[in-house]
């Protein structure tokens, strides 16, 4: 009896996830005519491919997407770059009386301030070095934004490794930098595959920046981009909703090929943070 | 190829843990560094290593300066207490790590990695990752990939002390017989007293960072420096006994050395048995003498019930003296009137 309590529980729950899902898939391959017809057509319309040709054909939606793709893989790479070292170096080094414990408070605090705090500092900074509208711009905001996270994460899988492990290698022969590429960041590799996706997923669903931070087309991502299709006159449900499913994907990918390590990642950030 | 450690100082903070250790292993020697947990004794490993670095003092291997060199330039291999074997790789890629790095040929690396696996019976594992295997079986891991490049010394931090009782003997053994065939100068830690008497040749009792006695074995136990090392080394630990004939001094006893009998003889004491304990082999024997608890070891036989009336003395010429205030070892007989009345 139980059982089936549960079940029914989990059942209501998905169809309340999945339904905007179901709904976006289903406008997005309607013809306009059916789209808001009533009662609403759930299943059993005449399925049409007009909008993903209207939306990717065009241009502007290929460009979106191709930046969005740009911003996230590279403001990922380069949070990595940075925030990597900098978790190692929390994880191992001594630091002089508590400032170990409090270099990485300060660099969480980052992440205790709502991100439109920051906007119009932001603006005006870049607007200041030219990089508004610029991808450039708007992937430094994003590596900032999410390099506390790369830290705070990394760190706590560094600290999980023995530091014997590390000193051994260091006895049989490796430098400190040989140790951390051929020992340590092996071991580490689902804790920077979890980082990793957690990074490209936010990256890749921001809007609020991205928004202000950029107002040409050649630099809009796709959340921007879909969000500008509601105009003054006209509200293009069809084309928005093609790009929306488009965005989907990826994210889809990612989530499911790390799924076993964002499980465990994200739990460890919580229970060691 | 000898190993000195000249006048090594280390500290943490303001707290001194290890303070101007100097102590020589010749070539080929095992040398165990025995002392309770922080005593310093693992520290003293660690900056010989090159992972800590002393404060004051010189380490010098083979006549070379070491103090300021990488762990890596050193050519000491070092053994831990959790293995620290490399998860990610098979067991014929740990053991043949240190060649490896070496840039060492492949088809050399394997011929020697399988010679060690063999030395030390790991030939049927060397495609398992460390995790399918058991504890002993890592440890002989950890030793192979420690012997693989034939170092100039080896390091051994409490090796054993995550084996089973049983396993911990065995592989005690199967160390002392490698350390003999590859005669390579060797530093063990440990806080196990058995370990100690039975694999060095000599042995540096610690305490609070500081050297109380560097010598053999038999030394160490049979003429104990002071009266730390006396309590510390021995199972059961020396008598430590206060005479109030010798106001100044302690007497020291090995529970082998206290004599019990059943009848009243002269010279002997008087005393009740406070408690026995049958090892099998033996049996200790409590006596409560006075306010003194003295532990005696007779044969298995030896069943004393609780409260029997018994009597005691110290077999002469087995008595060990200390100076009371400083705890040092003072010459066999104590500096005031005698206290052998009851010889």
């Amino acid at each position: 009896m139980k059982r089936v309590f549960v079940y029914a529980a989990a059942a209501i729950a998905l169809v309340v996830a999945l339904a905007p899902v179901y709904w976006l898939v289903t406008i997005s391959l309607k013809r306009e005519i059916d789209q808001f017809a009533y009662p609403p057509q759930w299943i059993g319309f005449t399925a049409t491919l007009e909008h993903y040709v209207e939306a990717f054909s065009g241009g502007s939606f290929a460009t979106y997407f191709l930046n969005s793709v740009i911003l996230a893989a590279s403001s990922t790479v380069a949070a990595l770059l940075i925030g990597v070292p900098a978790a190692y170096g929390l994880a191992r080094f001594e630091w002089p009386g508590n400032w170990s414990a409090n270099i990485g408070d300060w660099i969480l605090s980052t992440r205790m301030l709502p991100p439109i705090v920051t906007i119009v500092p932001l603006f005006l900074m870049l607007r200041q070095v030219h990089l508004l509208n610029s991808l450039l711009g708007l992937a430094l905001v994003y590596t900032a934004f999410n390099l506390p996270f790369v830290v705070w994460m990394m760190r706590s899988f560094f600290e999980e490794v023995p530091k014997e492990i590390e000193e051994a290698a260091r006895l049989d022969g490796e430098t400190r930098l040989g140790a951390l590429l051929r020992i340590v960041l092996p071991l580490v590799r689902p804790g920077l595959a979890a980082t990793a996706v957690f990074c490209l997923i936010v990256a890749w669903n921001e809007f609020l920046f991205a928004l202000i931070l950029t107002q040409t087309e050649t630099a809009m991502t796709l959340p921007v981009g879909i969000a500008s299709q509601v105009t003054q006159y006209e509200i293009r449900w069809g084309a928005m909703s093609a790009a929306g499913v488009v965005a989907m994907l990826p994210v889809l990918v990612f989530a499911t090929a790390a799924q076993r390590y964002l499980v465990r990642g994200l739990s460890l950030g919580a229970v060691k943070g | 190829m000898p190993l000195e450690l000249d006048r090594i100082t280390k500290r943490f903070g303001a707290r001194e843990v290890v303070c101007s250790v100097s102590l020589t292993a010749e070539d080929g020697e095992f040398v165990v560094l025995l002392g309770p947990s922080g005593c310093g004794k693992s520290t003293l490993l660690r900056m010989i290593a090159g992972l800590e670095s002393p404060d004051q003092g010189v380490i010098r291997l083979a006549g070379a300066d070491l103090t300021r060199r990488e762990p890596r330039d050193r050519d000491i291999a070092m053994v831990f207490q959790n293995y620290a074997l490399y998860p990610h790789m098979t067991i014929a890629r740990n053991i043949g790590y240190p060649l490896k790095v070496r840039k060492r040929d492949p088809r050399e690396i394997s011929a020697e990695v399988n010679g060690v696996a063999a030395r030390l019976g790991l030939t049927n594992l060397l495609q398992n990752r460390p995790r399918q295997l058991s504890g002993g079986e890592r440890q002989r891991v950890a030793l192979a990939r420690a012997i693989i490049r034939r170092p100039k010394a080896f390091l051994m931090d409490e090796p054993l002390s995550n084996l089973d009782a049983r396993l911990r003997v065995e592989m005690r053994a199967e160390l002392k017989r490698l350390q003999h065939e590859l005669r390579i100068v060797t530093l063990y830690v440990t806080h196990d007293q058995s370990e100690a008497m039975t694999l060095a040749h000599r042995i540096a009792v610690m305490r609070d960072g500081c050297i109380q006695q560097y010598d053999t074995p038999s030394n160490v136990y049979h003429r104990p420096a002071n009266t730390f090392v006396a309590g510390f080394v021995g199972s059961p630990p020396m008598n430590l006994i206060e005479v109030p004939e010798c106001p100044d001094a302690t007497l020291g006893v090995r529970p082998e050395d206290v004599e019990i009998s059943m009848i009243d003889q002269p010279g002997w004491t008087a005393a009740r048995v406070y408690v026995t304990e049958e090892m099998g082999n033996e049996t200790l024997v409590v006596l409560t003498a006075g306010a003194a608890q003295i532990t005696a070891r007779g044969p298995a036989a030896s069943r004393l019930d609780f409260d029997t009336p018994v009597w005691y003395r110290f077999r002469p010429g087995k008595l060990h003296w200390f100076d009371k205030a400083s705890g040092v070892r003072l010459p066999d007989h104590p500096p005031s009137k005698p206290a052998d009345s009851r010889e």
